[in-house]
């Protein structure tokens, strides 16, 4: 056995929220895939004077695998052929793969695009239990980051069911037994009760579900009632992370109420809310759109409980993929842009519509806006995390630009004149919002933050005992160049990136969960499954078959 | 080795995937499957598959062949990398591994259903996993396709008789249409039947949309009784329209794929509506799923340029035709390979790797014989509508593709 790799990483000025270190000059000392406190002086050093060092970045929210997005890259053959990745050079000879970019890039290109941006950290937002199988198939061909999947719960027939029959105990049997058969992290929702009302067919009102205390199928079962039993679910199993929701009404004008009312429906319990930007409109349906970032973010500073990420809108392609499918039939139809939906038996939904945020649209103005005002508003970056929902608000690969719109503010203000004022009358950016997020506050929401958000007490730190996922950057002027291309990845104790150039290309790890379940309810969901699944239960989930 | 029965078999004789099979094995060889259909039970057959390893014709060791197949492909100039059936997703990654290390072009099973992939590339597409028309289709219509020939257990498991969670009564609470569209008829079952010339059948297909969207005018005569069905399509719950995504009696037509798909869509605004196109076996779905994945594209994939590029109209069957290729891998069973595919590989030299290689009718220079996945070997496969299903083998002892294919990477240095 040779004796694990060590790295000395000295001189420079180091971010370490979750450490209390805020641009202290030290070192930071790698042994193997660990941080540790010191190593002896014999060790090899890094010489990161004059640079940035940050705990690798960690994506709380992204769709980066599984069949949702492989069903949008499949869509999308014109933005690969436009940006094409030949593979990359890599130290040793050692063998790299190429492939095609975009909004949803190939697996490996993803990996590679993840690390190149000082990425070690990312979670798939939407697995669908039934296809989690081919969600671990991808995310084993996505090198460099170490991944996991949310699970889509909530408007899933087993559990409605069990919710109409008043059986929370055993809704929260099947999802600690659902995470562990799909090696999930998390329990996501998304638009609780509206996909399966969607899915349950028809016409005229029985598209979706408007507010949290719509009838679904049983009217004993609602939107609320859903949030409520998978919140406490996850809190009950004590998941890492808590439940992931994707609120009702997702890019309606007036959502804010329904943001807002579900917040409060979990008042006192852990959970969290994502892409709020989405769900932080003012004006009603007919009348048209405002920004109600204020009223919603006020929400969240006061209630600790309450964690978040933004969801931002970037200008430029975005590709929208998500199980909300009733929202993306609406996009189609307004769009006529082309448009996949899959209802997913028994479970879920997919929608897909390829679109582009313009600065000269009104409604992709007042997104960008939206996005910047909860950001700029918030006063606990821990709660308060970065997203673009990529690639559904813009790709990964705008995060620099979103990082530079945050901390420079004269840049900011410059890009606020050239987009369409139409909707932003109500906004607190036309207030001139001065504040500039520091370094400091940039590694909380990218890394300490979610990290701590998912329970991961290994990442988003430089302690020592923490994974050795490090990020150096120059210390550059413009923070969107210098958030573009670290001038070295470390994930694991390995370099990847060496001088802006990957030169290496581990495997990532898988994280996962698995909670305890009183296993009687394995032999009622297999009598379900006998009556109604088109897949037999023992060939469900993803475990190794013997 | 003890007679036994393995439960839970998925098979892969069509694109069904019925994951219900028991398979009994007696003396090594399998007895019975059952729940099988006759496609199922001819796919499996007894499980005996030949175990040669040749070169040139001649019985070689592994090392030799894999050693020859290494020395052919990287002496290439215009490799060619193809994946034949029966074999698992595990299997297909490594070969597309293969490919991109060799800048080959590389094509798949899925060529032969081009025509519904290109058309949902250009409008996108309103599906549903099989799954989701069992519990909630009330209107389904075949539209000239009889699933009870290539896909003898759609309607016994998805579409017509089971019971689902929106139909309690199975058969009963589902109406069935069948659209004949001149000699490609809807199944005989059905409960109505609407007939179509096939030079008729795409602007049929506009009048019904025309229909669903509020905006015809008074159709000609003939297309009456397919725009009352859109009318009928309309008032229904949730319509399943299934259509045949393989090769037919006649020339695949992009217009009439293309018009499928937007009527589907344009039905989704008065009611839901899904588009289910039949797939073959062989778990063709899951190289088109691979290769999405790994490359952006889901068939006639060319990495000659060193990343991969997308040549839906120079596939395989166009490269070799065009004679550009000279040396070709075929990973997965040459018996599944189309016949303008295979016609072309006689006139390469050619590596074939899978289930009854040496038996391959374009004679390659180097064969090795390995077991089927889902008899032999597991791993993942994709159902039809892209829902992965492990693989459980019931026999032992064949080579595996998936090690073979492996270590023909690790020789090519992929």
């Amino acid at each position: 056995m040779s004796k694990p790799t060590r790295l000395r990483i000295a001189g420079g000025t180091v971010y370490d929220p979750t450490n209390g270190t805020d641009g202290v000059v030290r070192d930071v000392c790698i042994e193997g895939d660990r941080v540790v406190a010191e190593l002896p002086s014999s060790a090899p050093r890094l010489d990161a004077r004059g640079m940035v060092v940050m705990p690798g970045g960690v994506d709380i929210h992204a769709h980066i695998a599984g069949s949702s997005v492989n069903h949008a890259r499949r869509l999308l053959p014109e933005e690969h052929a436009a940006d094409p990745s030949p593979a990359p050079p890599l130290a040793d000879r050692a063998v790299a793969r190429s492939g095609t970019g975009g909004t949803l890039p190939s697996t490996f290109v993803t990996g590679y695009r993840y690390a190149g941006l000082g990425y070690t950290t990312v979670m798939e937002a939407a697995v669908a239990p039934l296809a989690a199988r081919h969600a671990h198939a991808e995310l084993d061909d996505t090198p460099l980051i170490d991944a996991g999947f949310f699970m889509l719960l909530g408007n899933d027939d087993y559990l409605l069911r069990q919710l109409a029959a008043g059986e929370a105990a055993r809704a929260r049997d099947y999802a600690a037994w659902l995470l562990g058969t799909t090696r999930a992290y998390a329990i996501k929702i998304v638009n609780p009760g509206g996909v399966a009302v969607w899915k349950g067919g028809g016409g005229g009102d029985r598209r979706n579900v408007t507010g949290l205390d719509d009838a679904v199928g049983s009217s004993t079962v609602t939107p609320r009632k859903i949030l409520e039993v998978l919140t406490s679910t996850a809190n009950a199993l004590g998941l890492p992370h808590p439940v992931h929701i994707h609120c009702n009404n997702l890019g309606q004008p007036g959502n804010a109420a329904t943001t807002l009312e579900t917040m409060k429906a979990l008042s006192g319990q852990r959970a969290h809310f994502t892409h709020l930007q989405f769900h932080s409109y003012g004006g009603a349906p007919d009348k048209g759109w405002a920004s109600a970032a204020r009223e919603v973010i006020e929400y969240v500073n006061g209630h600790p409980e309450v964690s978040v990420d933004v969801g931002q809108v970037m200008f430029g392609s975005a590709t929208t993929v998500t199980a909300d499918s009733p929202v993306e039939h609406l996009l189609y139809a307004s769009s006529g842009r082309k448009w996949v939906n899959v209802d997913i038996e028994l479970e879920s939904g997919c929608g897909i519509v390829p679109y582009a945020y313009k600065e000269k649209a009104a409604v992709a103005a007042l997104q960008w806006a939206v996005g910047l005002e909860l950001f700029l508003l918030a006063r606990d970056p821990w709660r308060v995390v970065l997203s673009t929902d990529h690639p559904n608000g813009g790709t990964f690969l705008s995060y620099p630009e979103l990082i530079r719109l945050l901390m420079d503010r004269a840049y900011r203000d410059e890009r606020l004149k050239g987009v369409n004022q139409k909707l932003l009358a109500g906004s607190a950016l036309l207030d001139g919002l001065a504040r500039e997020y520091t370094l400091g506050e940039i590694a909380t929401i990218t890394r300490a933050g979610p990290a701590r958000l998912l329970g991961l007490k290994n990442k988003g730190h430089l302690g020592p005992g923490a994974d050795a996922d490090v990020t150096i950057y120059a210390n550059e002027a413009d923070r969107a160049k210098m958030f573009s291309t670290p001038r070295y990845t470390i994930k694991a104790g390995t370099l990847v990136v060496e001088d802006g150039q990957l030169r290496r290309a581990p495997a990532g790890r898988r994280l996962a969960v698995r909670p305890g379940y009183d296993a009687a309810v394995t032999k009622d969901v297999k009598r379900f499954f006998d009556q109604y699944a088109c897949v037999a239960f023992e060939n469900y989930g993803a475990e190794p078959v013997p | 080795m003890t007679d036994r029965t393995v439960a839970h078999v998925t098979c892969l004789g069509c694109g069904c995937a019925c994951d219900d099979i028991t398979v009994v094995v007696k003396q090594d060889r399998i007895a019975d499957a059952r729940n099988a259909c006759a496609l199922g039970a001819a796919w499996f057959g007894d499980g005996t598959v030949p175990a040669e390893t040749r070169v040139n014709g001649r019985t070689a060791s592994l090392d030799q062949a894999l050693g020859e197949a290494a020395s052919l492909l990287s002496g290439a100039k215009r490799p060619l990398v193809y994946l034949a059936g029966d074999v698992s997703c595990e299997t297909q990654r490594e070969a597309v591994a293969i490919a991109d290390r060799l800048h080959a072009a590389i094509d798949s099973l899925t060529a032969t259903a081009a025509t519904a992939v290109l058309a949902a590339q250009r409008r996108g597409r309103a599906g549903a996993t099989l799954g989701e028309i069992r519990q909630h289709a009330d209107l389904v219509v075949f539209w000239g396709v009889d699933p009870n020939a290539r896909y003898p257990r759609f309607g016994s498991r998805y579409a017509v008789e089971p019971r689902g969670v929106a139909t309690p009564q199975g058969r009963g609470s589902r109406t069935l249409i069948a659209v004949d569209v001149g000699e490609a008829l809807g199944p005989a079952e059905a409960d109505g039947r609407v007939a179509i010339a096939p030079a008729d059948e795409v602007d049929g297909l506009e009048f019904m949309r025309a229909a669903v969207q509020q905006r015809a005018g008074e159709a000609d005569a003939r297309f009456r009784p397919v725009v009352d069905l859109a009318r009928r399509m309309t008032e229904a719950r949730y319509v399943v329209i299934v259509a045949d995504g393989e090769p037919g009696p006649t020339p695949a037509d992009p217009a009439r794929a293309e018009a499928l798909v937007t009527l589907v869509q344009a039905l989704n605004t008065p009611t839901r509506c899904a588009l289910s196109t039949l797939r073959g076996g062989g778990n063709r779905s899951g190289a088109d799923a691979v290769l999405t994945w790994q490359t952006g594209f889901p068939f006639a994939v060319d990495f000659a340029r060193g990343y991969p590029t997308y040549r839906p109209r120079a596939g395989a069957a166009a490269l070799l035709g065009a004679g550009e290729v000279d040396v070709a891998l075929v990973v997965g069973a040459p018996a599944t390979v189309a016949v303008p595919v295979s016609t072309g590989l006689a006139g390469v030299r050619s590596v074939a790797i899978g289930p009854r290689a040496s038996a391959a009718t374009f004679q390659p220079s180097v064969a090795v014989d390995t077991g089927a996945a889902g008899i032999h070997e597991g791993g993942t496969a994709f159902r039809m509508d892209d829902v992965p299903l492990p693989l459980r083998p019931s026999l032992e002892g064949a080579r595996a593709a998936l090690a073979t294919v492996r270590a023909l990477r690790v020789r090519l240095g992929a």
